[in-house]
């Protein structure tokens, strides 16, 4: 190489890259005072530059970065964390809770496997106590409408069945949403006033 | 998870758990870069108060989006592309680009450049000021404030942060020729600055 090194093959020299053409810069440097002189030079800006030192915030920086950062907890973390905080921290605390929810389990596999064994007599007492639910509730009902509309009404409901009763609910139901409906409009006109 | 834990994890890592809501994660985060994304915009806009409230901006950005972070990318190049783009903005607002404690740069004469200048010494009227001067009066500092702000941020993001030049391009959304060109610009404008300083 019979010229001195341009600035673009100081940076190639700088950054350290490697291959055939940077093997006759190099040999250019070694030979060349001017040029040794030049990547020298370069060299020092350079390792000044990386030994400048990162400034230090005020100490308070973070506080004042976190009294504007909104943390979101999304619920299956918040789910999670609250399981965790109720599983005890030590180790004989958390034997116990394995032992005590072992038992429970246990407990709960012999109510089901003694179901399972006599489902007929389950089907029977779930039978039985669902029409003794059926008839306190219709008479719950009967009494209410009586007690509001007199037994000639609880006379017609039983007539009609249960259409008759669906019909009687909507409109109750109605009647309770227009009162309520009129309540509130009288209240703004009221406000407004 | 404690935070001596914390310290270990990869940034990537981190920031999941700054996903989860975790605070420690957030101010694991903030441990980590306050100093170099400080240092970065401090070195841009060389005013303490600006560069605390603009690196504070950036956290504060960053940190209410963290959902936004996509772990394929390096957690430090999306915070250093934010401060990078702030600072940017609040130069091209303050119209700051061209001051230097030296002078402007586009200064034609030397009584252009003496006329826009900065004398920090002679202005240290409070402590905060004298902070400044000491922290940004070395040779080579003042060197870089004489750069242009895009300059500066890639010569930093070369050499105080030691990315490479493709991590910069990304950084910086700059293409990586023009990074390359940058570079070069400013090392070469750093050795004529600091060019009198030889022995």
């Amino acid at each position: 190489m019979n010229r001195h090194l341009l600035p673009e093959e100081i940076d190639q020299l700088l950054d350290g890259e490697v291959g055939f053409g940077t093997a006759p810069l190099k040999a250019h440097v070694r030979a060349c005072a001017e040029c040794r002189g030049e990547l020298e030079a370069a060299r020092v800006m350079v390792r000044q530059l990386e030994a400048l030192p990162h400034l230090t915030p005020s100490p308070l920086f973070a506080d004042r970065v976190m009294s504007c950062v909104q943390v979101f907890v999304p619920w299956h973390v918040a789910l999670l964390d609250t399981v965790r905080g109720l599983v005890p921290r030590s180790s004989g605390a958390r034997a116990l809770a394995w032992a005590g929810l072992g038992s429970a389990a246990a407990v709960l596999l012999a109510i089901s496997l003694w179901v399972v064994t006599r489902l007929d007599t389950v089907i029977f007492g779930a039978d039985l106590a669902l029409q003794r639910l059926r008839v306190a509730a219709v008479g719950a009902v009967s009494d209410v409408v009586a007690s509001l509309f007199g037994d000639a009404a609880v006379q017609a409901l039983r007539a009609t069945g249960a259409a008759g009763i669906l019909l009687s609910l909507v409109v109750i139901l109605l009647t309770a949403a227009l009162a309520a409906g009129a309540l509130r409009a009288v209240a703004t006109a009221g406000r407004r006033r | 998870m404690p935070l001596l834990q914390l310290s270990t994890l990869p940034d990537a890592d981190v920031a999941a758990l700054a996903k989860d809501g975790r605070e420690a994660a957030f101010r694991e985060l903030i441990r980590r870069y306050e100093r170099p994304v400080f240092s970065l915009i401090y070195r841009m806009v060389r005013d303490r108060e600006a560069a605390e409230d603009l690196a504070q901006e950036t956290f504060v950005k960053v940190l209410n989006h963290i959902d936004r972070y996509r772990p394929e990318f390096k957690f430090s190049s999306w915070l250093f592309k934010i401060a990078n783009n702030i600072t940017i903005d609040h130069l091209r607002k303050r119209q700051l680009d061209t001051v230097s404690i030296d002078g402007s740069p586009h200064a034609a004469t030397a009584a252009e450049a003496a006329a826009t200048s900065l004398d920090l010494a002679a202005r240290g009227e409070t402590p905060l000021d004298e902070l400044e001067a000491r922290e940004l009066g070395t040779a080579i500092e003042r060197a870089i404030a004489g750069l242009r702000p895009e300059y500066r941020a890639c010569i930093m993001l070369r050499h105080v942060e030691g990315r490479s030049y493709e991590e910069i391009a990304a950084t910086l959304d700059l293409p990586l020729g023009t990074v390359k060109t940058y570079i070069h610009r400013a090392r070469h404008e750093l050795r004529e600055a600091l060019a009198h300083l030889k022995p």
